[in-house]
Parts: structure tokens; C-alpha cells; sequence
């Protein structure tokens, strides 16, 4: 199989560097996204579509990174682009707010099961720190429960004393716990009755670098009960899980319902916009607390918004997306270890995370992973992975022959295994 | 902010330590020690203690030994840390007779080793002078970021995040390496490479790597352009990174 080349991607990211700090940073870069080695990845798309997006050398990869989730219905998805279309005709970022939005929420609220009313902004990270805002404005309180390893974002308070330009004050209301572990919240809250405003994660875990691992039997309603019990709000961040688990909600898929939920990726397809939605407990507190931003009401993600969900709610999007994502990953447990590699898949199938653990440096994984990419199938080798709708049955199968391509270069490098 | 212990155990574990290298890089120290046979204790109160050697013509760094020609006290980190700073003298518990060791070849030493570690942009023009500070600073800062990581409170925060297993970092262009090994928040730094790595960081050569370490040019862009490559485990260089980053405000 033939391997591609990146001369152009080259050129233009030596181009970059000298404009932009690090030339792309953040998660879509070579250090962020552990482009390993560095040689095997592109770094700049010249066009997508579907599941595909082209770099500018005109190489092609099956995208299994969805633009780290957003992509859900395959990218330039004709029914969003021509409801985007439509509403660029009229409006977009307007003085008064287009009354799109109203009925954007009311398709949100109508879809999400916990949801009484949505509030909009842009990034993950607003709804995550505003549904911290939120709940200390209702409850009074200060502290936080959150889970080691978890991610919300990378607003200060997300983040870990000792990394740059975090100070003490950013973190000192956090208080962490393992996930999956009840009694130590529960300790927790005991020891803190009235300090805790919030708990907050992920309807089940997936950090990176490390096997997701779903909500034990009966976490979450144990967590719903000790939250009701004393007074703490329960946030979910569903900004990466939403509607690739249900559309009704992650919460809805585990069997509980959360206070507040946080959505983003998966909202526009592409379209920026994040919605946090809560229950009408907490209407007044949301009411209460100043939080806005530039471009924060614009039409156009609404549009998208309303044709996005109403599209994957046709399409049944979440298992479509896990089936699809038990048939690709099943294959390539199979090729696997057909040549003698242990691949080992956790998670939800639509948003699943991989390695190979015949070594726990995950440098047989870093090996394969960077001979896929260079032969067309795009994956991150520490990251949880994404399927989106429009993945073919075809795509899964010349992701199949890529992947047992890549297992046998990488076999032929380590005669040792 | 910097904290005197975490200073005095980099000025004896990593600065200090740079002597061994110093007198097999430098030809005028080795053939200033070439005839030694000295053993220097260095003991902080509430802080490290230590032992250089000089004998067969290399110099040796060690925490722990039996003997030695001189001891040296410091009532505290911040007295052994002026004494650095050439503000504060030791106190000697023995060897009062080879206070002129200490006083020639020692002083002539350490002016040495400062002279390579305090670079001008003229020096750096000098290739050798370029490969020897070069050498000398990423030993520093390699050590140096093991005794930030077990002793600094913000950096104790990092090294507990970085998990267990040992982490190679060499310089593909010269025979400088050391491994890091970590284990349950404690980091110990060993010259060489190990078989056992977990993950490994790679400076390509050595101009790059004198950029990096004096911040000329930012580690994400060399990864970018793979003068620096990153491999394995990347959660335990992530966090190492982040103590390296602590460990230049011990080192300006």
C-alpha cells in the first residue's frame, strides 16, 4: 500500500510557524495531538467531506477524529450547509438575536430529556464554567466535586496548580475524586455539607492516554441520590458524549437525570455553538448570573443547530453510530491480532478509545497508529476516537485493509515480536 | 518562586555534579586533576549532602560515601547557597590542612564551570564552547528538574503526576543522556539510557538543544519540526516538561 507525503503541509507549517505560536496549536497540533513521529501526519486540510477531509498535498484520510467530535453527520453535510444557506440569506450576528433561537431551544429542549431551557454560548468551556457559575449562584456555596483526569475545558479553574499560568486561587475550590468511586464522594460531601456547589463529569470516563471505563452499576444513581440529598447540583459535561450516546442525553443513557447538562460537539456539525440546558430549579440562578460574548446569539449555528438534530434524530444517529463503531472496531481487534498485536478497545462504540498493549509505553500503538495515517485513516494514537454518521461500509473495509497494512509494517520493524 | 532547599540541593545535585563532566569535556581540567587524589564532603543542615571526588584523573559526584580529605558544613541551604553565590564561606569540619585544594584548584574549577554555564553570544559562536555548555546546562537542567520535582512544592505537584517508569532523554548529536525513573512521585536522575524507558525525549542536535534549554525557541515548535521527538508514554514527558519549565527559575 502506498504511503503518502507531506511536502506542502511541510512548507506551510514552516510558513506558520514564523506568524503563529507554534504554527497550529492547541489539540489540531503536532504537540497537542502527539503527532508521533511528527512525519506521518498532516497538518493543514485543504477540503472535507462526508467522512473524508484532504490535506493540502491532495492525500486523503478517512477522518476518525471528526474535528475532535463535531463532525457527526459527515462533514459539508448538505441538509445543515443548505439550512445555513437559507438563514445566511436573512441574518446572522444582529444587534436583536434572530428568532431562530427560540426555535433552536425548543428543539432542544424537546429532544433533551432533562432539559427545561437551554442557554447558549460558544466553546464547551463557556457551558462548563457557566454551569459551575450556575450552581454556586444557587446554591451559595463554593466547592466543587470533579474527577481525576477528567476534562472540562481549559478555562483556569479545568486546569492543575503547577501548570503555567495557573495559580492557586484557580483550583482551590476544586476537589477531586476517582472515578467510579462512590464512597469517596460521598465521604466528601459528608465532610463538606455545606461547602459543595456542584459535582461535575462526564457521563462516563474518558480521559486520554487511558482505557475509558463506563459508569458502574448503579454510580450514577447513587451520585443523583447524595447530590438530591445535600443540596449539590449534578452538571454534566456531555460536550463530548452528546448525541453520540442518546439523543435524549448521555444521563438518559445511563438512567438518571442530571441538573444541568453541557453540550457542544455534536450540536451544529460544525456550526460553533454550545448549549447548556437545566432543569427549572435552577431557571432563576442561570437568570442571575452575567455571562455572555461576542457572536454568543448569532443565527447561523442555530440553523444548523435545528437541522443537525432533527437529521441525526431521522437518521436514529447514536446507534447508527454504534453500530457502525462495533463493526470497525471489531474488525480491527480481529486483524490485530492476527499478527500478533492485543488491541484493546474501551468505551462507547461511536466515540471509542484504542491501544495496543503488548507494551505499556504505547509505542507499538504510536507505530501503528502513524503508518494508518499515512496510508489514509486518520486516528489519534492517545485520544478517544469518533464515528460519525455517514461512514460507509466501505470506508470501514479500506480501513480494515489500511489497518492490516500497518500491523504487518509495523510486525516487519520489530522482529522481535 | 524559588525556595532555598529545592536552590541548594540543585547547586550540589546538578551544578556541582557538572564537575564530572566538566573535568572529561574540558582538556585543561583534566589535566588539572590528573594527579588528584581528593575527596570533598559537603553536608547542608536541612538540606543535601554530598561527595566529590577527584582521583585517576576523573571526578566523581556521589550522595553517599565513607571518607573524605575535607569536610565542608553550612549551617543551613541559604548559607551553602551564598557560599555558591561567593557571599558566605563554608564551615570547615576537616582537612583544615588542604584548605589550598580548595582554595587553587577547586576555585579554578568551579570558575570554570561558571564560565561554561554563563554563556555570552559571542562564546556561543564557538562551536566547542557551544557543545560544552550545551552538554554542561542540559546535565544541569536535567538534574536540577529531579530535585525540583522531590523537594519544590509546585514541583512535588508535578512529579506526582507523572507516572511511574523511567524516561530517556538524550542528544542524538552528542553521547549525553541521563534517565529519569520515576516511582510513586520521587524522581532520581541517572546519567545514560536505559533499555527500560517508558518514554523518551530525543534533541536531535546541539544547537537546538542550547535553543531549547535557554528558551531561544519554544519545545512545541521543535517538536513540530521534529528537532525534538517526543515517543511513548507522553502523559510522563508532559508533566516533566511542565517541571522543567519550573526549573529555569532556579537556574537564571
Amino acid at each position: 500500500m502506498q504511503t503518502y507525503t507531506y511536502n506542502k503541509n511541510q512548507e506551510l507549517f514552516k510558513k506558520a510557524l514564523k506568524l503563529i505560536p507554534t504554527g497550529v496549536y492547541g489539540h489540531l497540533g503536532p504537540a497537542e495531538g502527539c503527532f508521533i513521529p511528527v512525519c506521518s501526519y498532516p497538518f493543514f486540510a485543504s477540503r472535507a467531506k462526508g467522512s473524508y477531509f484532504w490535506d493540502v498535498d491532495g492525500n486523503r484520510f478517512i477522518d476518525y477524529m471528526c474535528a475532535y467530535g463535531p463532525n457527526v453527520l459527515g462533514y459539508n453535510d448538505d441538509d445543515v450547509d443548505n439550512a445555513v444557506a437559507e438563514q445566511m440569506k436573512l441574518c446572522n450576528c444582529t444587534t436583536a438575536p434572530s428568532s431562530i433561537m427560540i426555535d433552536f431551544a425548543e428543539l432542544l429542549v424537546d429532544t433533551v430529556d432533562m432539559a427545561d431551557w437551554a442557554f447558549f454560548a460558544k466553546n464547551g468551556g463557556d457551558v462548563t464554567s457557566f454551569a459551575l457559575m450556575v450552581a454556586k449562584a444557587a446554591t451559595g456555596r463554593k466547592k466543587t466535586i470533579l474527577i481525576n483526569g477528567g476534562y472540562h475545558g481549559v478555562a483556569p479553574w479545568t486546569q492543575k496548580l503547577g501548570h503555567p499560568g495557573i495559580c492557586q486561587e484557580d483550583v482551590i475550590n476544586n476537589i477531586y475524586v476517582d472515578w467510579n468511586n462512590y464512597e469517596q464522594v460521598e465521604k466528601i460531601v459528608k465532610e463538606n455539607p455545606n461547602d459543595i456547589a456542584c459535582f461535575m463529569a462526564t457521563p462516563y470516563h474518558h480521559p486520554v492516554f487511558t482505557d475509558s471505563e463506563l459508569p458502574s452499576k448503579d454510580y450514577w444513581q447513587k451520585i443523583r441520590k447524595l447530590c438530591t440529598d445535600y443540596g449539590i447540583v449534578l452538571a454534566i459535561d456531555d460536550v463530548r458524549c452528546g448525541f453520540r450516546l442518546d439523543m435524549k442525553g448521555s444521563d438518559h443513557y445511563f438512567g438518571f437525570k442530571a441538573d444541568l447538562m453541557c453540550f457542544c460537539k455534536a450540536l451544529g456539525n460544525g456550526y460553533n455553538f454550545s448549549a447548556l440546558c437545566g432543569t427549572d430549579a435552577l431557571k432563576d440562578a442561570v437568570s442571575s448570573v452575567m455571562y455572555t460574548g461576542s457572536y454568543w446569539l448569532s443565527a447561523i449555528p442555530f440553523a444548523a443547530g435545528i437541522a443537525c438534530i432533527n437529521k441525526m434524530k431521522k437518521l436514529k444517529a447514536p446507534k447508527l453510530m454504534q453500530d457502525k463503531g462495533k463493526k470497525l472496531t471489531a474488525g480491527l481487534v480481529k486483524i490485530a491480532k492476527s499478527y500478533g498485536f492485543n488491541l484493546k478497545v474501551s468505551g462507547v462504540p461511536s466515540m471509542w478509545y484504542m491501544r495496543i498493549t503488548n507494551d505499556d509505553s504505547l509505542t507499538l500503538h504510536q507505530e501503528w497508529i502513524s503508518e494508518c495515517v499515512r496510508r489514509g485513516a486518520f486516528f489519534a494514537n492517545h485520544h478517544n476516537l469518533f464515528i460519525n454518521c455517514s461512514l460507509s461500509d466501505d470506508d470501514i473495509k479500506l480501513t480494515h485493509e489500511i489497518a492490516a497494512d500497518s500491523f504487518r509494517a509495523v510486525k516487519n520493524n520489530h522482529k522481535e515480536l | 518562586m524559588t525556595q532555598e532547599p529545592t536552590k541548594a540541593y540543585i547547586n550540589l545535585y546538578a551544578i556541582f555534579r557538572d564537575l564530572e563532566d566538566l573535568c572529561e569535556l574540558d582538556e585543561d581540567m583534566k589535566a588539572l586533576i590528573k594527579d588528584l587524589d581528593m575527596t570533598i564532603k559537603f553536608i547542608v543542615k536541612n538540606g543535601p549532602k554530598g561527595f566529590l571526588s577527584f582521583k585517576n584523573g576523573k571526578c566523581t559526584f556521589c550522595k553517599n560515601l565513607d571518607k573524605s580529605n575535607i569536610t565542608l558544613y553550612f549551617k543551613s541551604p541559604s548559607h551553602f547557597n551564598n557560599m555558591i553565590d561567593g557571599k558566605a564561606n563554608p564551615i570547615p569540619l576537616k582537612g583544615l590542612s588542604k584548605i589550598s585544594f580548595l582554595k587553587n584548584e577547586f576555585i579554578t574549577l568551579t570558575d570554570k564551570l561558571t564560565y561554561y554555564l554563563k554563556p555570552t553570544p559571542s562564546l556561543l559562536e564557538n562551536s566547542t564552547y557551544l557543545r560544552i555548555n550545551t552538554i554542561l546546562t542540559a546535565y544541569t537542567a536535567f538534574f536540577a528538574l529531579a530535585q525540583v520535582g522531590n523537594t519544590d512544592p509546585i514541583g512535588k505537584l508535578n512529579a506526582e503526576r507523572i507516572p511511574d517508569g523511567i524516561i530517556n532523554v538524550s542528544i542524538t548529536e552528542s553521547n549525553t543522556a541521563i534517565h529519569l525513573i520515576v516511582k510513586d512521585g520521587h524522581l532520581e536522575a541517572k546519567k545514560g539510557l536505559s533499555p527500560n524507558h517508558r518514554a523518551s525525549m530525543t534533541f536531535t542536535d546541539i544547537a537546538t538543544t542550547n535553543k531549547i534549554l535557554t528558551g531561544a525557541i519554544d519545545t512545541y515548535s521543535c517538536i513540530a519540526t521534529q528537532k525534538l521527538e517526543m515517543k511513548g508514554y507522553i502523559p510522563m514527558l508532559d508533566n516533566m516538561n511542565k517541571l522543567l519549565g519550573l526549573v529555569s527559575s532556579y537556574l537564571q
